[in-house]
This record gives C-alpha cells, sequence and structure tokens, in this order.
C-alpha cells in the first residue's frame, strides 16, 4: 500500500509539472449559492419551508400525541433524555421504548430524537451524532420526530456548514425519503422514514406549560 | 405579439473581435452555397451591398474546413484553414454566409492551432471574422431591417450558433420586418442531428433526430423554415424530401432581401 | 460495411426503451433548468465559479489529497491509497474478509462500477446489496446502470415488477408504490445483518475530512447506522478545499442532478461513530483511488477531472437520449462519458475511443455543466487524438479527408469540380458502394446540384455593381 501512495503522488507531481500555470483558488462569499431569495432567519420562515420541503411541523407534545394517535401507533423509540419530558403530555396508551432493540426493529413505529440545529434556508433539520440518542431510532422507524429548539437556527446552508464542529456523522434532513426511479414517479417512504416530523422544544422551558 | 425571446444558453461565446471600420468586407459564401444554395449566397452579397457595403468575394475561396474537424482530422483542417487565412488576408472584416463556418474560425480553428506556431495569424483572422446577421446588427450597427414579407416563419437555430449574438442579431433583424410571423415550435434548442461528418458516420442517430425536428417544426405549417445555417437545413429538407413532404427552406439573407430593406 | 457501434445500438432499441428514456431525461432538463432560473439571475456565474474551484483543486492536488489525507487520520479513519481498480478491490476484500461479515450492504457509486464490486464479492462468496433502489434493480436483473443518477431511466414499471417477481419478492405487481414498500421491507433486514457498508463520496472536504453522501432514500445513512465497518471508495478527484466549498457545489450538484434544491439526506461523515452513539460504524476505511487520474491531471483533458455527477450532460444530450446509456458500453455514459470513459477504462483509449464520435457537438452539454467543463472541446480533441494515434476501428463511417482537403486547397480544382458536379444528379448514389454515400441517401436527399452558378452571377454582375 505503502507502494501505491508513493506511486500515486510521484504520478500526480510528474502531471502537475506540466502545468505552465496553476488556477488560483477563487475568491468568493461562501454564502455565493444562497438563493436572494431564501434568505431570512425567522421560525415562521422556517416552519414554511419545513413544510415545503415534506416535514410537518408540530408545536406542541400534545399535538404530537394527537398525531401519533391520528397514524394508530402506539410504541416506538424515544430518546431517554427526552422521554421524562414527553411521556406526560402523550399518555400512557404511547409507549416509549429508551432503547434501540435490533431483533424488534419493526416494533418502533416512531423514533424521537433530538436535532441539533435547522436551516431556515431550504428547511433542514441538522442532526448530529453527539445529540442523537441512536441513528438507528432515527433511520428505522416509519415516523421519525426530530425535537429542535426553534432558537437553534441558521440562516443558510453555507453558515450551518461553515459552522459546523467536529462532529463525526451531520445529517442534514430535509423530508421524508423518496424515491423517482421507477418511471420517474416520486413516491415517498424508501429506506428512510416515509414521515418526517418536525418538533419544537424549547431546551429549558417546560413543553406542558408553553403558551 | 411577438413569441418570446429564446432563453438565453449557457455559455457565450463572443470572440473578441476588431472594431468594424468602414465598409469595405470580405465575403465568405461557404462550400454548401458555392455548391448548392446559389442564391442564398447572392442574397448574402445584396443585403450588404444594400446596407452600404463595399463586398469583395475572393475568388480563391473553397471552404472553412470544419468538416475535416468535426472529422478529428486537425492536420487536414489546418492545411484548410491556412488556405482560408491566405485568401481572406486582407484586414477587412471577414463577413460569412453561415453560423457553423463562422464559429469554426473563431472557435475551432483557434483550438486546433493551440501549438502551431501561426496561431497569431489565426487568431487576427478570428478577431476579423463575421457571421452575416452578427455583422450586420453588431458590426454595422443596424437596429432594425425595413421591409415587407407576408410569411410565417420558423427560425431554425443551429447549435454552432450557440452562445454567440447571431441568435439575437437574427431576431432583430427579422423582427423589423412587416407581415413576418415567427413561429415557436417544440424542442427548437434541440439537435437536428446534422453535426457534420455524424450525419454519415451516425445514419441512424442523425435522421432519428432530423425526423424528430422536421415533424415538431411542421407541426406549426409554417411558410418558410429559416436559418442562419443552410447546412442544418439541407439534412432536414433532405430527411422531409425522403418522406414525399415539402420543407421550403430560406438563408435569413433571402428573407431579408425579398422584404426589400434600406434604401 | 463495418458500422459505429453506437449507431447500430441506437437502432436496435425498443421504442419503449426510448420512450421511457426520453421522458427521463426531459424531466432532468426541465427540472434543473426551473431550479436555477426560479433560484438565481445568473446560475452560470455559479458555475463559472464552480468551474474554477474544481480546477484549482485538480492543479494542486498533490496538496489537497495529502491534507485530506492527515485529517481523516486524525479524525480517526484509516486511509488506503489503490493505484489501480484491482488494488482498490483486494483493499476492500481484505477489509470484508476481516470484519467476518457476509452480507454487505452497498450505497450507489459509480466509482465502484470500476471495479465491478458488486460482482467481484459475489464471486469472493459474499451476498452485497444495492441498496439503491434503481441499483437494486439492476442487480436483480444482472445488468448494469444506464444512467449515473437514474440507473433504471430505461426501464418501465413492468420491467421492474417482473424482476421483483422473479426474485421471489411478491407476486407480479407494478404499482410503483407497491414496489418501493417491498424494496423497504427486504432491505430494512439486510442493513442490521450486514457489518459492512460501502459507499462512495460525492464530495471529500480536505480541510475537515467530511466525506459528503447525498441521497433522497436514505439507504447510506440506514446502512451506515446498521454496520461496524464503512468503507468509502472514492476515485482521488473527488477531494475539495474545504466546508465553505461544500455549499457551493452541494447546491449545484443537487439542482443540476433532479432540481430538488436540497435532497432528503445530505450526510457528512468526518470519522467513525462517537463514543457515545450505540449505532454506526466504529471503524472508517477511506479509499483514495487514482486508476488512471493521475494521468490525466495537469493535461489537456483534466477538465474532465472536475465532474461532479450529476448527469445533467447525459439529460440533455439528444443522442444519449436515441441511444441509451448501455450504448455506451462503459461505466459512464452521456458525454461525461465519451469522455471520461476512454481515458480512464486500461486501454480504453482504443477500445472506447469510437464514442468520441457519437456527438453532434451541438454544445448542450456543455450548456448545462456545473463546473463548467467543456465538454464538446473535449470531445474534439479526443476524435482527433484517435486519427493521430490511427485508432482505424473508431473511425467505421467516416470519410477519408484526404481529397476533400486537397480539393480545399486548390482553388482552380475546386472550381472546376463546382462546374461537374452536376454529374451527381444523374448518378445513383444510393447504389453505389461508397459507404458515406449510402449512409446520406437512405434516409435523405441531396438538393439538386448548382455549383459554379454564384460565381459565374458574381463575375457578370462584378462590373455593374462596382459601377453602381
Amino acid at each position: 500500500m505503502a507502494d501505491d501512495r508513493a506511486l500515486i503522488f510521484a504520478r500526480l507531481r510528474e502531471s502537475l509539472e506540466r502545468l505552465d500555470c496553476r488556477t488560483p483558488y477563487p475568491e468568493f462569499a461562501a454564502d455565493v449559492a444562497t438563493p436572494p431569495a431564501r434568505r431570512g432567519n425567522s421560525r415562521a420562515l422556517f416552519s414554511q419551508r419545513l413544510r415545503a420541503a415534506n416535514t410537518q411541523v408540530v408545536e406542541s407534545v400534545s399535538a404530537l400525541a394527537g398525531l401519533l394517535e391520528d397514524r394508530g401507533v402506539r410504541c416506538g423509540y424515544c430518546d431517554p433524555v427526552l422521554a421524562p419530558r414527553l411521556s406526560t403530555a402523550l399518555g400512557p396508551q404511547i409507549e416509549l421504548l429508551p432503547t434501540f432493540d435490533r431483533s424488534r426493529i419493526d416494533d418502533y413505529r416512531f423514533g424521537i430524537t433530538r436535532a441539533s440545529a435547522g436551516i431556515v434556508e431550504t428547511g433542514t433539520l441538522v442532526l448530529k451524532d453527539r445529540d442523537t440518542s441512536d441513528r438507528l431510532g432515527a433511520v428505522a422507524p416509519w415516523i421519525h420526530v426530530a425535537c429542535l429548539d426553534p432558537r437553534d437556527l441558521y440562516s443558510t446552508l453555507a453558515e450551518a456548514i461553515t459552522e459546523l464542529d467536529d462532529d463525526p456523522n451531520v445529517i442534514l434532513i430535509s423530508g421524508h425519503s423518496q424515491t423517482a426511479d421507477v418511471e420517474g414517479i416520486m413516491i415517498h417512504g424508501v429506506h428512510g422514514p416515509g414521515e418526517q416530523v418536525c418538533l419544537f422544544l424549547n431546551q429549558e422551558e417546560d413543553p406542558e406549560t408553553r403558551p | 405579439m411577438m413569441p418570446p425571446q429564446p432563453v438565453p444558453w449557457g455559455k457565450v461565446l463572443v470572440p473578441n473581435r476588431d472594431p468594424v471600420h468602414g465598409k469595405r468586407v470580405q465575403l465568405m459564401i461557404t462550400c454548401l452555397c458555392d455548391a448548392f444554395f446559389d442564391d442564398a449566397a447572392q442574397a448574402a452579397l445584396q443585403c450588404l451591398e444594400r446596407a452600404g457595403c463595399e463586398v469583395q468575394c475572393p475568388r480563391d475561396q473553397t471552404c472553412c474546413g470544419q468538416a475535416a474537424y468535426t472529422a478529428g482530422d486537425w492536420a487536414a483542417y489546418r492545411q484548410v484553414v491556412r488556405h482560408v487565412a491566405r485568401v481572406f488576408d486582407d484586414p477587412a472584416p471577414v463577413v460569412v454566409a453561415s453560423g457553423s463556418c463562422a464559429a469554426a474560425m473563431f472557435h475551432e480553428a483557434p483550438m486546433a492551432f493551440e501549438n502551431e506556431p501561426d496561431l497569431p495569424v489565426i487568431r487576427a483572422l478570428a478577431a476579423r471574422t463575421w457571421e452575416l446577421s452578427d455583422f450586420l446588427v453588431n458590426g454595422l450597427g443596424l437596429a432594425a431591417w425595413p421591409g415587407r414579407l407576408d410569411a410565417r416563419i420558423a427560425i431554425h437555430d443551429s447549435c454552432h450558433t450557440r452562445g454567440t449574438p447571431t441568435i439575437a442579431a437574427v431576431r432583430t433583424l427579422l423582427d423589423g420586418i412587416d407581415g413576418l410571423e415567427r413561429i415557436d415550435f417544440p424542442d427548437s434548442e434541440l439537435c437536428c442531428g446534422f453535426g457534420g461528418v455524424f450525419s454519415v458516420s451516425h445514419p441512424h442517430v442523425s435522421s432519428q433526430m432530423g425526423r424528430q425536428k422536421i415533424d415538431k417544426v411542421l407541426s406549426e405549417s409554417p411558410d418558410y423554415v429559416v436559418s442562419a445555417d443552410m447546412s442544418c437545413l439541407m439534412h432536414q429538407q433532405g430527411i422531409a424530401a425522403r418522406q414525399g413532404r415539402a420543407y421550403p427552406i430560406r438563408h435569413v439573407a433571402q428573407v431579408l432581401r425579398d422584404a426589400g430593406g434600406l434604401p | 460495411m463495418n458500422r459505429q457501434a453506437l449507431d447500430a445500438y441506437a437502432q436496435g432499441l425498443d421504442d419503449a426503451v426510448l420512450e421511457a428514456i426520453d421522458v427521463g431525461a426531459r424531466s432532468g432538463v426541465d427540472k434543473r433548468l426551473e431550479t436555477l432560473t426560479e433560484d438565481y439571475d445568473d446560475p452560470d456565474a455559479l458555475r463559472r465559479l464552480a468551474g474554477l474551484l474544481r480546477q484549482h483543486t485538480l492543479d494542486h492536488l498533490d496538496g489537497y489529497l495529502s491534507q485530506v489525507e492527515k485529517r481523516l487520520i486524525e479524525n480517526g479513519a484509516r486511509v488506503h491509497f489503490a493505484a489501480t481498480t484491482d488494488r482498490a478491490l483486494e483493499i476492500v476484500l481484505d477489509i470484508v474478509r476481516a470484519s467476518g461479515t457476509r452480507v454487505v450492504t452497498k450505497s450507489k457509486s459509480m466509482a465502484s462500477e470500476e471495479l465491478d464490486l458488486a460482482r467481484r464479492l459475489a464471486s469472493e462468496g459474499f451476498e452485497p446489496l444495492e441498496t439503491d433502489l434503481g441499483e437494486f434493480v439492476v442487480q436483480l436483473d444482472d445488468d448494469h446502470p444506464s444512467h449515473i443518477v437514474k440507473p433504471i431511466i430505461h426501464k418501465t414499471r413492468r420491467d421492474v415488477a417482473r424482476s421483483f417477481e422473479r426474485n421471489g419478492l411478491g407476486d407480479y405487481n407494478d404499482d410503483p408504490e407497491t414496489i418501493t414498500r417491498r424494496a423497504r421491507a427486504f432491505m430494512r433486514r439486510k442493513f442490521l445483518e450486514a457489518r459492512v457498508t460501502i459507499t462512495g463520496a460525492n464530495f471529500i472536504s480536505a480541510q475537515s475530512g467530511r466525506v459528503a453522501l447525498v441521497t433522497n432514500e436514505g439507504n447510506a445513512r440506514f446502512g451506515l447506522a446498521g454496520a461496524d465497518v464503512h468503507i468509502v471508495l472514492a476515485g482521488i478527484e473527488k477531494v475539495i478545499p474545504g466546508d465553505r466549498d461544500l455549499a457551493l457545489l452541494l447546491s449545484l450538484l443537487i439542482r443540476s442532478a433532479t432540481g430538488q434544491r436540497m435532497t432528503s439526506y445530505v450526510e457528512l461523515v468526518a470519522g467513525p461513530r462517537s463514543p457515545t452513539q450505540p449505532s454506526g460504524p466504529r471503524e472508517m476505511h477511506v479509499i483514495l483511488m487514482d486508476a488512471n487520474r493521475s494521468s490525466i491531471v495537469g493535461g489537456d483533458m483534466a477538465p474532465i477531472l472536475r465532474c461532479i455527477r450529476c448527469g445533467a450532460c447525459m439529460n440533455s444530450c439528444p443522442v444519449y437520449r436515441q441511444s441509451s446509456g448501455h450504448a455506451y458500453r462503459g461505466v459512464y455514459p452521456g458525454p461525461m462519458g465519451a469522455v471520461l470513459g476512454p481515458l480512464l477504462a486500461d486501454g480504453g483509449q482504443d477500445q472506447l475511443a469510437d464514442l468520441a464520435r457519437a456527438s453532434t457537438l451541438c454544445g448542450a452539454c456543455g450548456d448545462v455543466c456545473p463546473v463548467d467543463i467543456p465538454i464538446p472541446d473535449l470531445i474534439a480533441r479526443l476524435r482527433a487524438r484517435s486519427v493521430k494515434n490511427q485508432l482505424t476501428e473508431a473511425g467505421h463511417g467516416v470519410p477519408p479527408m484526404g481529397i476533400y482537403s486537397f480539393l480545399a486547397r486548390h482553388p482552380r480544382l475546386w472550381r472546376l469540380v463546382m462546374r461537374l458536379g452536376w454529374i451527381i444528379d444523374w448518378i445513383p448514389l444510393r447504389r453505389f458502394p461508397v459507404p458515406t454515400a449510402r449512409a446520406w441517401f437512405d434516409s435523405r436527399t441531396l438538393p439538386r446540384w448548382r455549383g459554379g452558378r454564384f460565381r459565374r452571377w458574381f463575375r457578370r454582375t462584378e462590373r455593374q455593381r462596382s459601377r453602381g
């Protein structure tokens, strides 16, 4: 392998020697590709963009309870840090399991995990590895509920990406999973969740007492 | 009501050209007009004269060479282009009755001469080469071509003129003519399949593309199919004729001349 | 008469296939344009910028590769260099064997097609699974993808339904939603069973080591979440300078490929899972593959390595639409494939040299490329190379230029030919065994010969015009 490395670099240097001049790094603002019409930073705008990107916006835990009831689901995975805050409002009929057991993969009809941030430009949820209690809990169930503090918003994709820390696995989620591989017809719910939900949850507040 | 201007395509191939002084020009009639479309060449000359130009037409001109370029035989191509450079070495602008031949001179020729010692000669030639409509509008500064011709026309833009000023210039000239109705047809930006040597190296795909093109053009029942390039029109008309269908073609210059024009 | 392979292939295509490709390609073209013009006043300025950025990276590739290697190792990943596709395959096999897994999940990666990776893994006794739905169908059919973004653009729902039935995935059902749900149900278990997952890389940031994986399906996400070992297989040209460049390139890639603003998932993988994360790879391997790329860098064909695999060029290509991706025979179809294919394949410049002829040089591809690659110019150069290297196989159907160029340099002879050319109106050229003539006249007529007439008119009227 060391031979391969040496060989590749030797070939590259030889090839690059042919160049009279090498293209310099072009100057550009980091947000050069942000569409002018998609700037802005407000929760209302973010909610609008989430919906446009096929993500359902849920403003309170009781509303989440309603949604789950509507789907007829009773059992799912939940980040154990979030569970105490949610279980009362969700009610006893909804079972929140704190670990993801691979052998029971299809028992989890939903997964509730934390989102670290949102991106207003694109209606995107940012999941970081360190803030996600279990990656499988976020990707395997049909419904994924990402809990986001609505104050943690980036205005643009450029901003979000350039301000990332060193988290080893950042997932930018913009809606439910989908494919148009069969005759170009868009079908949602392939390997990732078929329903993507965003629940706004302030970090300090008790969700029950939010006006 | 005028049909909308075409969406500007991606690349803009505006050659760096010398400004035009005076009215003396050299006309390149192109090999296809030499062989098949003498009236188009005539009309090109007449339009230039009507616009006040003194038109030279060097006798020793033959062909721009792009057949050899598309064949990949760049050694042969360079030989032909050197002949063109010799024949047109007068410093007056070279006005070409074909968008593809003009584009070949200012885009393809410099590429093929990249490593040649006479690249500066070719660059200088490119800097004074103009497609006809482009020359009338942007070289001479004509804002319109007044005249009258009652006809429905479909404009075919050759792929070679993609990104060049010719596309807008053709429309500027034709829009000034009373009675002329420009019609749109589907997929106008899609290649008709001629492609020079491609038309004979890939006859099936070439004629499939051509058949689809003429179907779309004819679906709008134009009186004439007009282009700055007779090569594409020759291919399209040839396909239509094989199907027993009428496909009346005109060079832009023929329409301008027939419409009357400047005093 | 020897024929151009692509032309012959195109002629044999089913109408249903042509229809499917046409619909798929058009939708790609329309969506791309719609999003770009809605979002940007000057999309071309952006792609010129992206082109410069990519070219800069290629012109300094040795430095950026060295930087990305260092960063990935700091992040806890293992970095491997593979000079050839064979070496890359060896490395993959070593890692897969060491993991003890039998099942291997795989996300879409054109680089992996260069190794024919899934087939090779299968022949070594492993169970490789293509997890992208289109690639999954291709695998079921023992077929090859015909488009780099839409692998089954050439198939109808009926084709897919039959494949599923043949492979025990249920009774015949051609409803796209049913097909998709079946794939979901099948693949879930495999994501958990596979200890190794293999992906490509859309981009690798030299600054942070982040490997960007762009999908809509979530297959890469699930593959990583379920596995212990993650193998990234990437050509060395996938490196980009830094994270700030990611935002620009992602914005252009996604809009150009599908007309979306963002795909459902963009996963930025910088290293193995964090210590508190129960799911996900504990081991990450990045294989940086050369496979002839280092010889293209720094040369006149280098711009093709800017390619970010968006597929816009093949969507816009009228020749691709008439012949389909398989007509290009290699891993990469369409305009970018006609250039990259011959350059990458070992001995490929000879075997795939005819691909450079399969183009009218119409320029549609150059117009849509998000990194401003002058594709038509590169195609023309390759064409000239094959003539210079006397690759006669590539030149079927191309008339020799000797006589033509001789005439074009000898005006008196030229004028003579113009005067005498009327003779072709009287010869039944269609019956002549001259391949060029047959190729034209089979489907077209020629106008009447009128050589010499303009010149005579000009001489006759010269005096009048100079007087008047």
